[in-house]
């Protein structure tokens, strides 16, 4: 253990597969006679197929099959049970419960009703629009609104109360409504599966987040002992939480490979991105708020509305850092569903808090007017300083310095408070703030670690690389732990054949496997070290506790001998270890993360073009393993979280409930030209807390709080307090 | 497939103005992205290639389809296209060069970039068959016997990707931006010319920092 790597910036060792286009994701296996799958998607929102006309589709060249509910075998269901992450590695979960071609009711726009197979992709395509659907259309319900109005709300759990945050206290009271609209995850890789069958055994490459769960979900669904299947997803093209857990057509493309036995592909078109395999749903949240004359918060009443699917319920839980992220002893969270004829609901980056904090830092800011002080001068005086919903501490909490420190660097002292003061030429200049939050978690994970004789290692994991740098992390905590030249660690990911790994999810990778490599590397070490004094090994009858571990080696005073040379004196290949790490048991502390942003944005008045220029961000996410790619997650989440603020808006036409702008134009992302000025500042704190290495993880946090920050600093230019995203020119015009 | 030897220096400075023919303006105007109008392959490249061309398909072409030849990555290759298929789709489906993806096909995101004859084009938007006879360099061919291309260390040393799905595109926008007399070298001129390739991890930061220091490199080369 000489050099420190764990915390030195690192250029990551997949990143030559990424740069030379060799990095292959879940569409990037092409196989002998392998066939293409095309889906045909509902045109309405709800109601009944009456009749599949599909003669002249099969009629055409090179259709093998058509597929739809009056023709596909029976698959069964995975259970309906909550996730329990005690048991994340046993996991089979799936957001929307209905199997594709399940029976002939639709249930949403975009749902799978056909599946058409052909040789070439281009039969596919062609056939698929010759398909012909009839259907019974009934009415549907098309909005948030509309189902709140019709079928009225269910409680969607999740809330909290303590005190009594009804009482009319308080000198200073805020009452106001925010609303966000549906977020589309739009990774760049579309949803895809490559799957085949041999000797009853099924084989998936899968753009997955999770392929472990999704290895026990086709179990499932086709009754197979798990051994029988494996998911491959060595590399995929991010999925931001649309990922994690399996959707119909990845179901569909194994029932279209088991029909015609031979390997199908199916890559969804971007339109369906938007219907078919999640979204984060649009919210309605009141916030209402009161201090005492010296402005401390005395009441907080967050009651938060969602849309869900008619099939399933999910719950966009906007109020979790509301109970704790101030102090204040009388609070009230609730969540609330309502279902619309959309497709089910998932997580996607920051579920909940980014909606969430977007209220819940908005309505901070205006309470911190309506009380006539400064922003970050009322955040100071109201931080919590334990974890007042579960009355614990903090495990490590250094939110008053990210403030104080990106404050300086941007500089907040700068900032005349009057609305509209600030001017640069035809600009105004609005200074606004949010905090972010997010979860620290750690969850069961397992490796397996193998010293070579070669002088290499190989580390294995059935977790996942989504883009967040886990391959170099992995590669990193082994070259620590050995002192292994990096090189020299051989890393696998990614496939349910290695030994079980969590979903990539929660911001929980990196704590989660970090411990378990750990031990798989000790025990590793521990093998070899037997192996060097056994009779004929190089440190033969020597004490095993004095040999320690240096730059690949086992020392012991004088004498080193490599790795690599114990295993060949005992004529040994290999010598292994592998663990699974757990969960923090009886956890004395609340785990989170926290952090500040501070946005500079300029509105032109004149053609209300409003940019954001400056962004400066100070995060305290425990011990920061890879700066290089952690403050890449960072600078990326806000790049996500400036969408969120300004353009990002799924769009349902208002007669019929059918997506209106499901494409990359006019599902509008920020792209290169959209870019300010962006300064991160990592704390880096350990949190030995949680584990040894005191790293949290920092997938999510960055895009909590930002869109709070831009509308905080919008009010500051424009005088405009806009309470529903995205802030469009046109909301400014008003 | 064949002899890299052929494969074509493509980050060569050299720069050749296109003619404007209706063939490129039409490429041009299908092209959302980051289109450049210039061409950084070697001249003669497509001449040397065409002397040993790789027959993919021995049979003549069925019904609704037809004979093509195309220079990919400098090797020569005789295939048969279905008329309605598509360049990114006959890359990745018959060539097995899955290295330029497949983000939106609508010309929206920028993933499947690649050059043709040295233009920077989405490839999901254009018909294989229009292409016959035409020299393509998608990301597979940028590197020189395992030598990465300027751009391409750059992209690596600057961590200027998260998962890497739209990491092709980005860097053939690149390469044909940097061999772009017409586009500044300030970083907003830079981000103006990158908007058409999206990166929804928003590596933007990074991908510009990577652009900007491939520029001193790629001049170096020359």
């Amino acid at each position: 253990m000489s050099e420190q790597l764990i915390g030195t910036a690192m250029r990551r060792i997949d990143g030559r597969q990424k740069v030379t286009g060799a990095a292959k994701y879940a569409a990037d296996h092409p196989l002998p006679g392998m066939l293409y799958a095309y889906g045909v998607y509902s045109t309405v929102a709800s109601g009944k197929i009456v009749r599949i006309d599909d003669q002249a589709a099969k009629a055409m060249p090179g259709v093998v099959t058509v597929l739809h509910h009056g023709n596909l075998p029976t698959l069964h269901r995975t259970p309906n049970a909550p996730l329990n992450v005690k048991e994340i590695l046993h996991a089979s979960r799936v957001d929307e419960h209905r199997l594709p071609f399940e029976d002939d009711g639709v249930y949403y726009p975009g749902q799978f009703v056909a599946l058409v197979v052909a040789n070439t992709f281009e039969q596919a395509r062609a056939a698929a629009h010759k398909v012909k659907v009839e259907y019974q259309a009934k009415d549907a319900v098309r909005s948030l609104a509309q189902g709140l109005k019709t079928k009225g709300a269910r409680d969607g759990g999740r809330g909290h109360k303590r005190g009594d945050p009804n009482a009319e206290v308080g000198t200073q009271r805020i009452d106001v409504t925010y609303t966000t609209p549906v977020e589309v995850h739009n990774p760049m890789e579309m949803h895809a599966t490559t799957a085949w069958w041999e000797d009853g055994r099924l084989y998936v490459y899968e753009s997955s987040q999770g392929v472990l769960n999704h290895r026990n979900l086709l179990a499932n669904v086709f009754d197979l002992p798990p051994e029988r299947v494996e998911v491959r997803a060595p590399f995929i093209g991010s999925g931001f939480g649309s990922k994690l857990w399996p959707w119909p057509h990845a179901i569909a493309a194994c029932a279209a490979a088991k029909v015609t036995g031979k390997p199908v592909q199916l890559v969804l078109p971007r339109a369906q991105m938007f219907t078919t395999v999640g979204h984060r749903p649009d919210t309605i949240q009141r916030m209402r708020m009161a201090t005492d004359a010296n402005g401390k918060l005395v009441s907080i009443r967050h009651e938060s509305f969602n849309s869900t699917s008619t099939l399933d319920p999910y719950t966009e839980a906007c109020g979790v850092v509301t109970k704790n992220l101030y102090s204040c002893p009388n609070v009230l969270v609730s969540h609330s569903i309502a279902a619309v004829n959309r497709g089910t609901p998932t997580s996607m980056r920051a579920p909940g808090a980014a909606p969430g904090l977007f209220a819940l830092e908005s309505a901070i800011d205006e309470m911190a007017l309506a009380v006539g002080m400064d922003p970050l001068k009322f955040r100071q005086l109201n931080l919590s300083t334990t974890d007042e919903s579960v009355q614990l501490p903090w495990s490590s909490n250094h939110l008053p310095e990210a403030i104080n420190t990106a404050a300086e660097r941007f500089g907040w002292h700068q900032r005349d408070p009057r609305v509209g003061a600030m001017r640069e030429g035809d600009e105004l200049i609005g200074y606004g703030m949010g905090a972010c939050n997010w979860d620290a978690f750690q969850v069961p994970a397992e490796a397996r670690v193998t010293l070579r004789s070669d002088g290499s290692a190989l580390v294995q994991c059935a977790v996942q690389d989504v883009g967040t740098g886990t391959y170099t992390i992995v590669a990193q905590t082994v070259a620590q732990l050995t002192g292994l030249p990096v090189d020299k660690i051989e890393v696998e990911l990614g496939s349910s054949a290695f030994p079980p790994g969590p979903v990539s999810g929660g911001s929980w990778v990196t704590s989660s496997i970090m411990p378990a490599l750990a031990g798989a590397t000790r025990q590793a070490l521990e093998r070899l070290r037997g192996y060097a004094v056994a009779a004929s090994g190089p440190f033969a009858d020597g004490d095993v506790q004095a040999l320690t571990i240096e730059g690949g080696a086992l020392v012991n005073g004088e004498q080193r001998v490599s790795f690599a040379d114990v295993l060949k004196s005992q004529k040994l290949a290999r010598a292994e270890g592998r663990f699974q790490s757990g969960m923090p048991v009886n956890p004395t502390h609340s785990f989170r993360s926290f952090g500040a942003h501070f946005v500079e944005v300029r509105w032109d008045p004149g053609i209300s073009r409003l940019r954001v220029a400056r962004v400066v961000s100070a995060i305290d996410v425990g011990k920061v393993v890879n700066p290089l790619a952690g403050r890449n997650q960072v600078e990326g989440a806000i790049v996500m979280g400036l969408g969120m603020a300004l353009f990002e808006a799924g769009e349902f036409d208002p007669r019929s409930g059918l997506p209106a702008n499901n494409n990359y134009a006019e599902y509008v992302v920020p792209v290169h030209a959209d870019m300010p000025e962006i300064e991160v500042i990592l704390l880096d704190y350990p949190d030995y807390n949680l584990n040894e290495f005191g790293a949290r993880g920092m997938g999510e946090i960055g895009v909590t709080g930002l869109a709070a920050a831009v509308a905080n600093a919008v009010y500051h230019a424009t005088g405009k307090r806009i309470r529903s995203l995205p802030i469009t020119k046109e909301k400014l015009m008003a | 497939m064949t002899d890299s030897s052929k494969t074509v220096n493509t980050f060569t400075p050299t720069v050749e103005a296109i003619e404007t023919s209706r063939r490129n303006f039409l490429k041009f105007g299908a092209s959302g992205a980051a289109a450049v109008t210039l061409s950084g392959v070697l001249p003669g490249m497509a001449a040397q290639a065409l002397a040993q061309p790789a027959v993919i398909d021995a049979h003549t072409p069925k019904a609704g389809e037809r004979r093509i030849r195309l220079t990919v990555n400098g090797v020569a290759q005789e295939l048969n296209v279905a008329t309605n298929a598509i360049l990114l789709d006959v890359l990745r489906d018959r060539l097995q060069l899955t290295g330029t993806k497949k983000g939106c096909d609508h010309g929206q995101c920028g993933a499947c970039t690649l050059l043709v004859n040295g233009v920077a084009i989405n490839s999901c938007l254009s018909i294989a068959v229009q292409h016959d006879g035409d020299a393509i360099t998608t990301i597979e061919g940028l590197a020189q016997n395992g030598t990465l291309h300027p751009v391409q260390e750059a992209f690596w040393e600057h961590d200027a990707y998260q998962c890497g799905y739209c990491t092709s595109g980005q860097i053939m926008s690149a390469v044909a931006i940097l061999q772009d007399p017409a586009i500044g070298r300030d970083d907003a001129s830079v981000r103006e010319a990158m908007s058409g390739n999206i990166c929804r991890c928003g590596a933007y930061k990074n991908i510009l920092a990577a652009v900007q220091s491939a520029r001193g490199k790629m001049a170096r080369v020359g």
